[in-house]
């Protein structure tokens, strides 16, 4: 046993022996969780013990926890073209201090990632930052993601990418979206669609609802995500018909009707699957008005949301534009909504929507900032949130981090075991893809403690539990808190 | 208090808030504090002389981001009846049309000298952002949808003038036009539901939006120190027994947003109109925060009757703004650094 500040290697390096007793182990492809030992050696998860009887005694699920490294379907790096909000390097360092493994990047740089050049300059990127952080990267649906006509989906399949997404905006038309469900779905892939009507959207600066007119704010209507879901929802069911291998992912969803739409075409056997965000799960409009309880505290009895300026919950100043996102934050029962689509297997994923951005995006008007909330690196702290409210199981919570965005890329076509299904639990024999993390140890969420370049977070100066003491991807080094001591 | 004893070299006791942004985090013993304050100013404005040295050295910027001729003058006309130095910044003619950032724009202003900034904006909360990196005072001149807080005053002291009594407890108040777009209702509704007035908005249902929810949510009167108010398409309904009436202004861009067929039919189905205006009580009041359509939200000949009191309101307008730049010159000592914008 040694101590992690021993362990040796640098970030990329092999880790060549290191061994933790006495921790909780969380395998979510055997559903099993306990305690147990694990030992690597050559970058290889050699062993793990499950412990039984005394030797167990005293090790529970609140102290040193080992899970498989975490898989984000859905994240930004801004490489190529907005380097000065995040690189593909600082990406995967942010990402690794969040317990991710992978990350699946999507195309929305400066060019889109259209073709295949754009991917190969993204690899460059990924294989120059030493980080064993694998990336994959989804391909634009349109060319240049204008929505007018199809990108080179053929020559991306072939290249690599995991499916093709317009995410920033959904797929412009109708027509184009069957088009490209076709197209993709005859080459084994998904479309990943970001679901907004933009006619309903446009001017909206926060969720249409009480606080919006408070605040003055122009309203984004529930009605803006539910009728673009439908829309998706009516154009695979027809694609279906020529092509049985067209699979839609609803990406960010964040409001009861649309999940609840989701909800019966899957019951309904149509091949879609959905994600939500930890932003959408615990965060709510009220913030924007300087609220900053938890979603699930903002939740009255009778499932409706409380009032922060009855509640006198009004606690930091208004217009933070960290919580200015697309989607916008909602209300409590829609976050509600969020966590029971993840409870009852509507969601089958948690996905950071990690949007970077730089102050000069962010440190304006609220209207006039950039949407997106940097959250790579408190993702795991959020869901601990939810687990420690004991509104989350702590198995599902990994589940949702690991198997689920596995389960999505199955589901979409992907061979289990394949680059982008991974089955990622704790498999002997295989290299190592490990995150340990203290579930009980508290970290302060700050510019300096954020590894992402994008500062742009609302949990700036907030504690979070669930510490990152270290990350292995692959068998090499991806993390290790220069604090911790795992001896 | 004689007017004589108007304008102390002391700060005001009872006021602590280092700028002024929104009506929502001042309370009712505060609104009077500015009424009280409001009503001296008004003694310096009768005066053959109307200038006083309050603010004598204090250096205020006005600083415009939408086009304003009224509210501009009313502020600045303030600034120097209380003897302060006036830069006035107009965003045409600055470096922002170079691509200038708010937060830059203030930060060079401070150093500059301001130390009052009053500010109008296009972006709901932009005046919070500008507090955040302003040392000095930042007031409110109107930020998008969001809040209009001297208009509000201005509002409530021309209603307790005019309303028997002064006191607004229970008086009927309507409010007509575009609630929806309405800084002026929403700073409104905070400073009338505290006053204790029956509150009334009107106005088509796309011009309303939202408004339905809030006013179910205060529905109770349980926000501390507010009272419910009512939402209604039904305009009769709203000017039945009315104590004070106010229209607000519609704008020509509605009509492109799809939100309303047109002027014509707004001005036929919810211009106050003479007929529309005698559903209020006899010596009802008609507002305006102005500049009116005449013959749109409001006919001619209401605008210009013996109840109409919109130009009371601009000439109140002067004196809310002396009593909120003389409020907010003398907080510096105990400025709650700690709440920025709050």
């Amino acid at each position: 046993m040694s101590a992690a500040k021993n362990l040796g290697p640098k970030v990329g390096e092999m880790v060549e022996r290191f061994e933790l007793v006495k921790a909780w182990l969380v395998d979510p492809v055997s559903g099993r969780e306990g305690p147990g030992e694990i030992v690597v050696t050559d970058g290889v998860l050699d062993s793990v013990v499950w412990l039984e009887g005394p030797e167990a005694e005293g090790v529970t699920d609140r102290g040193v926890i080992v899970a498989p490294g975490f898989f984000d379907l859905h994240a930004h790096f801004r490489e190529p073209g907005f380097e000065d909000a995040e690189t593909v390097a600082t990406g995967a360092a942010a990402a690794a201090h969040g317990g991710y493994t992978t990350v699946a990047l999507m195309p929305n740089t400066q060019p889109a990632l259209d073709e295949p050049g754009i991917l190969a300059r993204v690899r460059l990127a990924a294989a120059a930052s030493g980080s064993p952080v694998e990336i994959l990267a989804y391909g634009a649906v349109s060319a240049g993601r204008a929505g007018e006509q199809l990108s080179a989906m053929g020559e991306l399949a072939d290249a690599g990418v995991i499916g093709y997404s317009d995410d920033g905006s959904p797929v412009k038309t109708p027509k184009l979206l069957r088009s490209a469900l076709l197209y993709a779905g005859m080459l084994g892939l998904p479309i990943v669609e970001h679901a907004e009507d933009l006619e309903l959207t446009a001017g909206s600066e926060s969720h249409e609802g009480y606080v919006a007119s408070v605040m003055g704010l122009a309203g984004w209507p529930t009605a803006g995500e539910v009728s673009a879901v439908s829309r998706d929802l009516a154009v695979l069911a027809d694609a279906l018909g020529d092509e049985p291998r067209a699979r839609l992912h609803l990406t960010h969803l964040s409001t009861a009707p649309a999940l609840d739409l989701v909800r019966r075409a899957r019951a309904a056997g149509l091949p879609v699957t959905c994600d939500v965000t930890p932003h959408h799960l615990a965060f709510t409009d009220e913030w924007i008005a300087g609220a900053r309880r938890w979603a699930w505290e903002a939740l009255a009895e009778d499932g409706t949301s409380r009032d922060p300026w009855i509640d006198g919950a009004l606690t930091a100043g208004p217009y933070d534009t960290s919580l200015r996102v697309n989607p916008p934050l909602s209300t409590a029962d829609d976050a509600a909504a969020c966590l029971a689509a993840l409870l009852d297997g509507t969601a089958s994923a948690v996905v950071t929507d990690h949007a970077p951005h730089t102050i000069v995006d962010k440190e304006v008007e609220f209207g006039k900032a950039a949407n997106g909330i940097s959250g790579i690196e408190t993702a795991l702290g959020v869901l601990l949130s939810l687990v420690d409210a004991g509104k989350l199981p702590l198995a599902r919570a990994i589940a949702a981090l690991t198997t689920g965005p596995t389960a999505v890329m199955v589901a979409a076509g992907h061979v289990p075991g394949s680059a982008a299904a991974r089955p990622r639990g704790l498999e002997e024999g295989v290299p190592a893809d490990l995150v340990i993390f203290d579930r009980s140890g508290r970290w302060r969420v700050s510019s300096e403690s954020l590894l992402s370049k994008g500062k742009n977070s609302p949990l700036i100066g907030r504690e979070l539990p669930g510490r990152v003491l270290l990350t292995i991807a692959a068998g090499r080094l991806a993390y290790e808190d220069p604090q911790a001591d795992l001896g | 208090m004689t007017t004589g004893s108007a304008v102390p070299g002391a700060p005001a006791a009872g006021w602590h808030h280092r700028h002024l942004i929104d009506l929502d985090v001042v309370t009712w013993p505060e609104m009077e504090l500015i009424m009280q304050t409001t009503a001296q100013m008004k003694g310096v404005l009768a005066r053959p002389i109307r200038k006083v040295p309050a603010l004598n050295g204090r250096r205020v910027t006005t600083l415009f981001y939408e086009a304003s001729t009224r509210t501009r003058v009313s502020f600045e006309t303030a600034a120097r009846n209380l003897s302060a130095d006036v830069v006035s910044i107009s965003t045409g003619t600055s470096s922002v049309t170079k691509g200038e950032s708010l937060v830059d724009t203030v930060r060079t202003l401070e150093a500059l000298g301001a130390e009052i900034l009053i500010m109008r904006h296009a972006v709901s909360g932009a005046p919070y952002l500008a507090a955040e990196v302003f040392g000095g005072h930042v007031l409110n001149g109107g930020d998008g949808w969001h809040a209009h807080p001297t208009q509000a005053l201005l509002d409530l002291f021309t209603m307790r003038e005019h309303v028997p009594g002064g006191d607004l407890h229970g008086r009927k108040v309507v409010i007509v036009g575009d609630i929806l777009h309405s800084r002026v209702a929403r700073s409104n509704i905070w400073s009338l539901t505290a006053a204790g007035a029956d509150l009334w908005l009107c106005g088509p249902a796309t011009l309303l939006r939202g408004f339905d929810r809030w006013a179910a949510q205060w529905s109770g009167g349980k926000v501390p120190g507010h009272g419910k108010f009512n939402v209604t398409s039904d305009i009769n309904a709203a000017l039945k027994d009315a104590d004070v009436v106010m229209g607000l202004r519609i704008q020509r861009e509605r009509m492109q947003g799809g939100l309303l067929p047109s002027l014509r039919e707004y001005a036929a189905r919810f211009q106050l109109d003479a007929e529309r205006v005698s559903l209020a009580k006899p010596e009802a009041i008609v507002m305006h925060p102005g500049p009116m359509n005449e013959g749109v939200e409001i006919a001619p000949d209401i605008a210009t009757s013996g109840r109409a009191v919109i130009l009371d309101q601009v000439s109140n307008g002067v004196a809310v703004r002396m009593a909120l730049l003389y409020l907010l010159a003398g907080s510096h000592d105990e400025a709650h650094t700690t709440e920025p914008g709050r």
